[in-house]
């Protein structure tokens, strides 16, 4: 009796389900036809907007006070600027479904902005299939280094938003040796090995610091290491970290650790206020001064910024006067792509010699490196 | 004796007056109309089968169940008992066949707890506790110690503690819950002396059983219930233990024969026990004693010079670092039932969880047939052919969530006709399993049911059933009439004896004197982790079989 | 009835309760259902929702064969994630026949995800370590430690990005992956758009299930195992070796474990530097919302995955906020645990009700 039930329900079940799956799918391009119209209603007001942009977080997503912040600001400018319509999207914590998302924002929308290199593949295969739709990504040149060493642009409708952090941090690098009592400073990237982009920081501030004064000591550390992500997330364990490098005698420590920075900025106020002597914090991103708490904010020396806010502005400029440029776009020292910030005034004695060599840097004086010595 | 006869007219008000009780579960009448007077100060039986209604009766009347119709009255005012808490507060006290003692706390705190006497400040008043609980406990000649730890004290004890729980919190109606199915012989006496002296003080106790002979030695009235239906109230001066059986199971009883004088009457005493008291407790005992003489029953029938199945040498074990069991030697030959006695806790359950491959042994050796299995699985064992009827059905013997037909199989599983390389046989399973239903009398609507559904004596009946099936060497039975109904006890008692018949060794362990006395072909007394006695079943009564039990005999007799 | 019947209650409930959520936070539930129906509708969103039910099934069995002998598997996370990285590694350093290259990278995995558990398994029965806590050490130990300095050891190219972005281990040669099954699928709908492809891990999870169905209901372990899980004590003297059967199950449960992070090095043929975490919990609410069953975990892995991608177009038609997806997983598996309650109480006093019955009779 029981079993009969059971089995009834089964069958019952199955062909509900089987019908359903050839209902969809008979409909499938009605359909898609369908949801485009109710994109497209509910986009109503951007009949006046001259595109409309899709931005694609990464994991971690909007409220990082850090890089998926400064995106944020970037395609807010451009709305209060260029008068264009935007979504923002985000994926699933696991990252499961980047793929889809930007296939979804391609649907509906003139341009698609991936904020991370993890979407490069799947940009790639979403930029073929939507022709007339723009992408770009940030942090990934987006070239094809397999059919032409040198690399050329996977399509032309896809480019790659890159900046030289390594010089940024070459910046704050040689701040952070100029400004030192102890002649001690420290490092603390997020996440190690996650395609070698923080330790392109560590080289660059690690190569500042010596060339102002070859005899300092670096201390650098990470949070986690791939494939473990929560190092962008983890202010308690930076705090740690920073306290430890504090106490045994460094006395500016520079992060490029996402939203774990904060424990950074905490730590240099516990510290300065237990021992009694000042230490400092060097912000990454965006001006930190300008994010942090007010209670910390006497405690960054200075910001290695990184101007994806800029890079995004411009790529929607760029779309909407149709001359984007496929391929890499380098933001770089010589167009403020990345700099240093001087908010709070800390650093303005040596402006002039960071202003130095940054000009040495742009001239290619100085060439930095973007891979760790040690 | 089936007619409804009131014979008993109360005098006084009646303690307890239950009217047209009646209580449906979904699909099952438990309780139908039953009218019930328990007259102030009077001991009442309440007996019956397993899911006769006893249970679902008791459960009402502590506020545990409520009923669908009826009226309760306790001391002649109408009452609504919504929780034990309300029948607690009319004077109403249970005693649950398990204890619910806390074992590392002291009696009189096991006694006090939830009903605390409070100084100021939130602090319990030991003194006023003790000194109510040396009251009672002298005013109902219930001798316990209110400083001593349960975990020292002995069953006995352990039930006379849960009485004076019960009498701390006021009640002057105590319903006892098969009181005596833990007890030995000895005890059993206490209890029904205790007993005897709440009555004379004024109590009033309902006392629910299944021990015919117990019932009429101690009970004032006695109310049989069956089939949710009250069937009679006699007195017993009035019935005989068969009538009062009869009663109980309706004339179906009389066609099955029942074997043992615990279900036909009294046991008659006798007058020389075979006793031998094992000089020092470890003289080895088994295969070298022949066959034994002055059998008188027909179902005796030894096979003569029967083949050895099982043999235990000088067996060891030590549990913690404590021995619990010490030089044990046994054999079991074919067609022998092999009986151990003993009060629980004296090594029995430990013993045979080491023949049955479940315990680490210390040293010794176990030898089935040719095989030495000492250090072999329980599996290869059971392979072997060693069957179990596990000591608790619920706990070892089954899978309660699980139908019928996989518990047919459990303990047999790699075997045929349930697997063949391994791989299960589902319909081979559901046949088997229908086949141990029919053959052993296993009452279900399907082999599908779990295994939970079925009352406790057709689960016992199952486990015989899938046990014999398979044909065994040898057999473990402990325990296996243990809280079911006469009706099932017959049935395995039946089929153990039909096993033995046909050459199958078994080792019973039971705390069922008159089970164990008649079923068995020698007995040994274990106490203390020892044998401390062979004796002769034909010539002993559970009397002597207690003494030796509680090793008051051996005392007696030897210097040990 | 009973059996079909909690399911879907709970599934009810939890619809019901996440509209209640829906409306309090001022989104209509109606439109909110609507969208997310009518986006898994299209056959491109059915492939992802299908792709992503594959590793979660395979995560779901691996934690319900623990839970068959009331073992808590919490080690599923480390032992799929370590057996990805060992397994990409081991696939990128030969080349064989495409078969053989496939079985073995295969069976790298299981062995990987094997060992883990049933260290924790042997842990269990020898030194009496609960599996809960040797498993979250052995988790800590496999991401943070094992998976951490191996993919250091690794990578390829110095751990720079290669061509298309991808960092992560050496790629396996076309031998080692498994083709996808656009093509079968295409013969009976349309063509699938680019950079979608329905993964033939697929096929293996079902196999997978059926093989667990199998050996569950229709072996000897089987029967030990669910008899070891329903009463440990009467299982043992059944004749059901406890130890054996812990160490056993530990060693099936870690081997499935060992494929759920197959579908991604199938189809990509590396070890990411970001790889999908966290499937492995994730089984554990699909194998507790299919009650252990083989069809009810497939299932279970349905619904989590259509939420999954449901995600997507609410962010899309700002229809309701993203995060009710979320919120519908976890009510659902807490209306499931309810419902399943509710039943077992409801059978319980039917079961009561018969025994009595049969009591009388």
């Amino acid at each position: 009796m029981l079993k009969r039930i059971r089995l009834l329900t089964t069958i019952l079940v199955f062909v509900l389900l089987t019908a359903t799956w050839t209902a969809c799918n008979g409909d499938t391009t009605e359909d898609t036809d369908g949801s485009n119209g109710n994109d497209n209603d509910s986009n109503v007001d951007n009949s006046e907007a001259a595109i409309s942009v899709g931005v694609v977080y990464d994991v971690t997503g909007k409220g990082d006070q850090s890089f998926n912040d400064a995106a944020a600001a970037g395609i807010e400018r451009a709305e209060n600027e260029l008068n264009i319509e935007y979504t923002e999207l985000t994926p699933n914590k696991d990252g499961s479904d980047r793929a889809e998302l930007l296939q979804l924002a391609a649907d509906s929308h003139d341009l698609v902005v991936a904020v991370g290199f993890l979407y490069e593949p799947f940009v790639v295969d979403a930029a073929t299939e939507n022709q007339d739709v723009q992408f770009g990504v940030v942090d990934t040149p987006m070239l094809d280094f397999e059919s032409d060493p040198s690399g050329q642009p996977y399509g032309d409708n896809i480019s790659g938003l890159v900046f030289t952090e390594h010089e940024g941090s070459f910046l704050v690098g040689a701040a952070a040796a100029l400004k030192s009592q102890t002649g001690t400073i420290g490092f603390i990237g997020g996440v190690a090995n996650a395609g070698g982009l923080i330790e392109k920081f560590q080289a660059g501030y690690e190569a500042g610091a010596l060339a102002v004064d070859p005899e300092i000591t670096i201390f650098a550390n990470y949070i986690t290491e791939a494939p473990d992500s929560t190092g962008w997330q983890a202010p308690d364990r930076a705090q740690e970290i920073a306290l430890s490098m504090y106490e045994n005698g460094a006395d500016i420590i520079y992060h490029a650790a996402g939203g774990s920075g904060l424990g950074l900025f905490a730590a240099a106020k516990k510290h300065s206020e237990t021992v009694g002597s000042k230490v400092w914090a060097i912000g990454v991103d965006s001006d930190q001064y300008h994010t942090v708490d007010p209670e910390v904010q006497d405690y960054v020396l200075t910001s290695m910024l990184k101007r994806v806010d800029v890079a995004i502005f411009e790529l929607v400029k760029s779309t909407i006067e149709d001359n984007t440029e496929p391929g890499a776009i380098t933001y770089d020292l010589a167009v403020e792509g990345v700099d240093y910030s001087t908010s709070g005034g800390f650093i303005d004695d040596i402006v002039e010699q960071l202003e130095s060599l940054k000009a040495q840097i742009v001239a290619g004086d100085i060439d930095v490196p973007t891979v760790p010595n040690s | 004796m089936q007619s409804t006869q009131q014979k008993h007219t109360p005098v006084s008000a009646n303690a307890i007056e239950l009217t047209g009780i009646a209580k449906q579960f979904p699909g099952v009448v438990a309780n139908d109309s039953i009218n019930l007077s328990v007259a102030e100060g009077e001991i009442h039986a309440i007996c019956g089968e397993n899911g006769a209604g006893k249970s679902t009766l008791m459960k009402i009347l502590y506020g545990m169940l409520a009923p669908d119709e009826g009226t309760i009255r306790v001391n002649g005012e109408k009452a609504v008992l919504n929780s034990p808490t309300d029948a607690i507060a009319l004077g109403i006290g249970m005693v649950h066949q398990h204890f619910m003692l806390a074992d590392h706390l002291t009696v009189l705190e096991n006694v006090i707890i939830g009903a605390e006497p409070m100084r100021s400040l939130g602090r319990i008043d030991f003194t006023a506790g003790r000194d109510h609980f040396r009251k009672i406990s002298k005013a109902y000649g219930l001798d316990v110690e209110p400083d001593d730890f349960v975990d020292d004290l002995d069953i006995g004890q352990r039930q006379r503690v849960e009485i004076i729980k019960v009498l701390y919190r006021g009640a002057n109606i105590l319903i006892l819950d098969e009181p005596t199915a833990v007890l030995v012989p000895q005890e059993v006496e206490e209890l029904f002396q205790n007993i005897r002296e709440l009555k004379a003080a004024g109590c009033t106790v309902l006392f629910i059983a299944h021990k015919l002979n117990e019932i009429l030695e101690i009970a004032d009235v006695i109310t049989v219930l069956r089939q949710a239906r009250l069937v009679g109230t006699v007195t017993p001066s009035e019935v005989t233990a068969k009538e009062l059986a009869e009663m109980m199971i309706g004339p179906k009883f009389s066609t099955q024969r029942p074997i043992l004088r615990s279900v036909v009457g009294k046991a008659e005493p006798r007058n020389t026990a075979a006793a031998l008291p094992v000089e020092s407790g470890e003289t080895v005992l088994g295969g070298e004693n022949g066959p034994l003489d002055g059998n008188e029953r027909l179902h005796r029938r030894r096979v003569e010079g029967g083949e050895t199945v099982l043999t235990v040498e000088n067996l060891r074990l030590v549990d913690e670092s404590r021995v619990v069991v010490d030089s044990v030697n046994l054999t079991v030959h074919r067609g022998e039932i092999v009986g151990i006695a003993g009060v629980e806790g004296n090594g029995q359950s430990e013993l045979i969880e080491a023949i049955l491959g479940t315990r680490q042994i210390a040293s010794g050796g176990i030898f089935l047939l040719d095989q030495n299995i000492t250090h072999t699985s329980v599996r290869h064992r059971r392979e072997a052919g060693l069957g179990c009827i596990p000591q608790d059905r619920h706990r070892e013997g089954l899978l309660l969530s699980s139908p019928l037909w996989e518990n047919t199989a459990l303990g047999h599983q790699t075997e045929a006709p349930y697997s063949k390389w391994k791989l299960l046989s589902p319909t081979n399973m559901r046949s088997r399993a229908q086949e141990v239903c029919k053959k052993f009398d296993v009452r279900s609507s399907g082999v599908d049911n779990t295994a939970h559904v079925l009352s406790g004596g057709n689960q016992q009946k199952l486990i015989v059933g899938r046990e014999m099936i398979a044909e065994p060497e040898m057999l473990i039975a402990a325990h296996p009439t243990r809280g079911i109904d006469v009706g099932a006890q017959s049935a395995v008692w039946n089929e153990i004896l039909k096993a033995k018949s046909w050459g199958l060794a078994t080792l019973l362990v039971s705390a069922d004197l008159e089970e164990l006395i008649g079923l068995s072909d020698m007995l040994l007394v274990m106490l203390r982790g020892r044998f401390v006695a062979r004796l002769n079943p034909a010539r002993l009564t559970s009397r002597e079989l207690g003494a030796y039990m509680t090793g008051a005999a051996i005392h007696a007799k030897s210097n040990c | 009835m009973l059996t079909a019947s909690a399911p879907l209650g709970a599934v009810g409930l939890a619809v019901a309760f996440s509209s209640l959520v829906l409306i309090i936070s001022g989104s209509n539930p109606i439109e909110a259902y609507r969208d997310m129906l009518g986006h898994a509708g299209k056959l491109e969103v059915q492939v992802d929702i299908l792709n992503r039910v594959t590793p979660l099934y395979l995560s779901g069995i691996a934690a319900s064969i623990g839970f068959r002998v009331n073992l808590f598997n919490i080690g599923v996370e480390g032992q799929y994630i370590l057996a990805f990285l060992v397994a990409a590694h081991v696939g990128s350093l030969l080349t064989l026949p495409p078969v053989l290259h496939v079985t073995l990278i295969l069976l790298v995995a299981m062995t990987v995800g094997a060992a883990l558990s049933g260290l924790a398994g042997v842990l269990k029965v020898i030194r009496g370590v609960h599996e809960v806590i040797s498993t979250i050490m052995l988790n800590a130990i496999a991401i943070s430690g094992l998976v951490a300095w191996l993919v250091v050891e690794w990578q390829a190219d110095g751990g720079t990005r290669r061509t298309g972005g991808r960092v992560g281990t050496e790629p396996i040669a076309d031998s080692g992956l498994l083709p996808d099954l656009n093509g079968f699928l295409e013969m009976f709908t349309r063509d699938l758009g680019q950079g979608r492809q329905l993964e033939s891990m697929l096929l293996i999870a079902v196999a997978v299930g059926v093989i667990y169905h199998f050996l569950v209901n229709r072996t000897v372990f089987g029967f030990d195992l669910r008899a070891a899980g329903v009463n440990p004590t009467a299982a043992h003297v059944g004749g059901v070796p406890p130890k054996r059967t812990i160490v056993t199950a530990m060693l099936i449960s870690g081997g499935v474990a060992g494929l759920v992070g197959m579908p991604e090095l199938m189809s990509t043929g590396y070890f990411p530097s970001n790889p999908v975490l966290n499937l492995g919990f994730t089984g554990i609410a699909v194998a507790l919302l299919g009650r252990n069953h083989t069809v009810g975990m497939f299932f279970g892995a349905l619904i989590f995955a259509f939420l999954d991608k449901s995600s997507s177009i609410l962010q899309i038609t700002s229809s309701a906020t993203r995060e009710i997806v979320v919120i519908m997983q976890g009510l659902i598996v807490l209306a499931v645990v309810v419902a399943y309650q509710v039943v077992a109480q409801i059978r319980k006093r039917q079961e009561a009700a018969m025994a009595m019955l049969n009591q009388l009779t």
